[in-house]
């Protein structure tokens, strides 16, 4: 092997290493803000959380390993916003920020808060409590009883994912390269409509409108195409169901006019505009050039009452899409309780990259 | 334990009344159906809810022996079968079991445990429209249905209508038979979709060839008696003393890989639909190899050919992993490295077993206590392979697959006794031998 003198050997290396930075000095791309982000967050750990949050990319048993169930019902692995100090959260939170669009982050921090809510019930409806007098939901809900995992090393060229999950929630976030996957994900909510501050919110609540105004905007015939005749008391393809595509039903979006189908596309960009901006318009370009291919099926009430959720299940699907919404009967009342699901079946965990 | 149980379920119930996260006092039934072209293919998971989940796990658990036993799951998976009415043209027809995945008792104790069935039927021959009627009822619970059909792997089929009522119970499914490029033509983003039907990991075909070892206990027990009698050598017609190490050693090796080559090649042929075996005739004949390698373990029937009959009773047992591979219903290049994995899997486990039974064998076959452990054991696999052929043959109830199990649920424990046992009688002759070579110095002296 030829010596390079050692000087001489420091200056090029120096030079590459500049040459390599500079792009990314210049101009932060988003996916290496998030892979700071995401190693920031891990910097706070200690060496045994790390290897509690980490997992292998192609792990699938956890990337599987999520759920509509609460925590209690459904171990997760990694940490959760319990056990975690302050910095650590934030550390977190930031990591979703930089991977999420701002109206995703909201999305899922308002989930979230719904979830403590479900905790400490209201005055009129409190939650139940122990032979002993302790909360009972406790370990079942609140924000604390949310969990990250890490599987794959952060990086700006392999790919990797991270997993932010618990009750009504489980976002599965493949990171490759500039791009970035969310499917599969489970987006719920309970209750569906809270009052914070005194300001109502309601985190799925244009999940639901945007479908209302789209139902009501069909003729007779294409209603009579897109409400199916049976019920429908579950997501057909929730948790565990990775990879299968039923045949599609209801009312084709070729049928649909043009005013109907961007209207489409704007409720499908509730779920796929969850993942940051730049993804999201990936995503969002890809969904819009499979329109015409992708069925809009409706079951249950085609009313609701103004300002709540509605309580029928409706699916969307497309070659490369499903998203469910399934409202639940339990705990009373449907529209407070929505568990949906958003889907790719070619790109399970970025399976299709 | 159950004080845990009563009082997860309570709260779960009591947290149920305000905010209830989970399905409660019905059973969800979720059905995906596969039409291929000569078969249709059901996947049904049932969902207990947590307020009915006692009532179905009772159903189960016949014997109320608190353990979900094998023959008691089949018992389960074919009631719900018998609970469908399935039909082709108007013809009925009879969906056979093909596996059955059961959760623990726990699970399904708080809600979350979801049973996994598969069956299948074949299609008789009709014209290019087909009509398949699906009817699902559930005596024992209210149940809510979800039928559904899966985009068909083969592009010679097309689903043109799927009806139901209101409820489920009731659906039809339209198809047709097409050539391949008018239904690629007509569904053109297809293709691409069925690629994506089954991502099934090879890692978790692995586990799977793994636990089907671990848990099925008759193929296990098949090795473990072939192995019996391998450290031995034939006098007359009877087995003798132990034959040298090496020689153990190497028999046992051809034994595992006789077994390994018979049970790859038929797992392999019928993976890729090459050959069709109903999964009964197959049960059968798994009991009947337990039965014969347990005669040939107190009598040898075929000394020293071994090897081949592993060889040929693998060929059968690979039939019976092929139905477990084969309801996952994968691609070729999927299948390949599926089955590979699946194998690897497969030869894990059986590899661990025996590297856990065969020291003990091999030293405790150089003591007179060996015979006991033989006949014992081949008595024990006699005795269990004679209840499974009657269970499998005549339907008759036996309890051979709690016995079975039960004993399988300590085989750690029984294989350090095993262990330990054989150096005991190892250390006992080894004395004795010493103390009978000092008692004669003709012998012994100079």
């Amino acid at each position: 092997m030829k010596m390079i003198p050692p000087k001489s050997s420091c200056s090029f290396f120096l030079f590459i290493a500049v040459t390599l930075a500079m792009p990314a000095a210049t101009q932060p791309t988003v996916t290496s803000q998030i892979v700071t982000a995401a190693n920031t967050f891990l910097s706070t750990l200690d060496a045994k959380e790390q290897k509690n949050v980490q997992f292998a990319f192609d792990d699938e048993k956890q990337r599987a390993r999520w759920s509509n169930l609460p925590v209690g019902m459904v171990p997760r692995a990694g940490i959760s916003m319990g056990e975690m100090t302050p910095a650590q959260r934030s550390a977190v939170m930031a990591l979703l920020s930089s991977a999420l669009s701002k109206t995703g982050f909201v999305k899922v921090q308002q989930i979230m808060e719904g979830d403590e809510v479900l905790k400490n019930g209201t005055p009129a409806n409190p939650p139940p409590v122990g032979p002993a007098g302790q909360r009972l939901t406790a370990d079942l809900f609140g924000k604390d009883l949310y969990y990250i995992s890490i599987l794959g090393m952060p990086s700006e060229t392999a790919p990797w994912m991270f997993q932010f999950g618990g009750h009504h929630l489980a976002l599965n976030v493949t990171i490759d390269g500039e791009r970035g996957v969310l499917t599969p994900s489970l987006i719920g909510v309970q209750p569906a409509l809270y009052t914070e501050a005194g300001r109502t919110v309601r985190p799925l609540g244009p999940e639901s409108d945007k479908a209302m105004a789209l139902l009501n905007s069909l003729d007779d015939s294409q209603r009579k195409q897109a409400i199916l005749s049976y019920k429908l008391a579950d997501l057909v393809l929730g948790p565990g169901q990775d990879g299968k595509v039923i045949q599609p039903e209801g009312l084709k979006a070729s049928a649909m006019n043009d005013a109907q189908r961007t209207m489409l596309l704007d409720l499908i960009s509730e779920w796929a505009s969850i993942i940051h901006e730049s993804a999201a318009a990936a995503r969002m370009a890809q969904l819009k050039a499979d329109i015409d291919e992708t069925w809009f099926a409706w079951s249950g009430p085609t009313t609701c009452v103004p300002g709540r959720s509605i309580t029928a299940y409706y699916r969307i699907q497309g070659p490369h899409l499903v998203i469910e919404y399934a409202p639940q009967k339990l705990g009373g009342d449907p529209s407070m309780h929505l568990h949906t699901m958003y889907r790719d079946p070619t790109n399970d965990y970025g399976k299709g990259l | 334990m159950i004080l845990r149980l009563v009082a997860a379920a309570w709260i779960i119930l009591s947290a149920a009344a305000v905010a209830s996260a989970h399905r409660l006092d019905e059973c969800l039934q979720a059905t995906l159906i596969s039409v291929e072209r000569d078969h249709v293919l059901l996947s049904i998971r049932v969902i207990p809810g947590v307020a009915v989940s006692s009532s179905v796990i009772s159903s189960i658990d016949s014997n109320r022996d608190g353990i979900i036993s094998q023959s008691e799951q089949r018992a389960y998976a074919e009631r719900v079968i018998g609970g469908l009415s399935l039909s082709a043209d108007g013809e009925g027809l009879k969906p056979g079991l093909v596996s059955a995945d059961f959760p623990t008792i726990e699970q399904m104790r708080e809600g979350i445990g979801e049973i996994h069935i598969a069956c299948e039927a074949g299609l008789p021959d009709g014209g290019i429209d087909r009509r398949l009627v699906l009817e699902s009822h559930n005596q024992d619970t209210a149940t809510v249905y979800l039928v559904n059909c899966l985009v068909p792997r083969d592009p010679d089929i097309r689903i043109d209508a799927q009806k139901r009522n209101e409820d489920q119970t009731h659906y039809e499914l339209d198809f047709a038979r097409t050539d391949s490029s008018s239904a690629s033509a007509r569904h053109g983003w297809r293709p691409g979709m069925r690629d994506a039907i089954w991502t099934q990991g090879t890692a978790s075909l692995f586990r799977l060839g793994m636990r089907h070892i671990a848990e099925g206990t008759d193929h296990l027990l098949f090795l473990l008696v072939l192995l019996l009698p391998a450290p031995l050598l034939v006098m007359g017609s009877r087995w003798a003393a132990a034959a040298d190490v090496r020689h153990s050693l190497l028999r046992i090796l051809q034994i595992v890989t006789a077994f390994t080559v018979g049970h790859s090649l038929t797992l392999g042929l019928a993976a890729f639909g090459a050959i069709r075996v109903p999964a009964r005739p197959v049960e059968v004949l798994i009991a009947v190899s337990i039965f014969v390698s347990a005669i040939h373990a107190l009598r040898p029937l075929f000394p020293g050919k071994e090897a081949a009959i592993a060889g040929f009773f693998g060929l059968i047992h690979g039939l019976a992993f092929a139905s477990t591979l084969g309801e996952l219903g994968l691609g070729l290049w999927q299948r390949l490295a599926g089955i590979l994995a699946f194998n690897l899997g497969i030869e894990t486990m059986q590899l661990a077993v025996v590297a856990a039974t065969l020291p003990s064998l091999i030293v405790m076959s150089r003591t007179r206590a060996y015979s006991f452990v033989r006949v014992g054991g081949a008595a024990f696999a006699g005795v269990a392979s004679v209840g499974w052929i009657a269970e499998r043959l005549a339907g008759l109830k036996s309890s051979v697959d709690i016995v079975v199990n039960g004993v399988a649920l300590h085989a750690a424990w029984i294989a350090a006794g095993l262990f330990f046992v054989s150096l005991v009688c190892w250390r006992t002759q080894n004395c004795r031998a010493a103390k009978t070579a000092s008692g004669m110095p003709s012998a012994a002296g100079p």
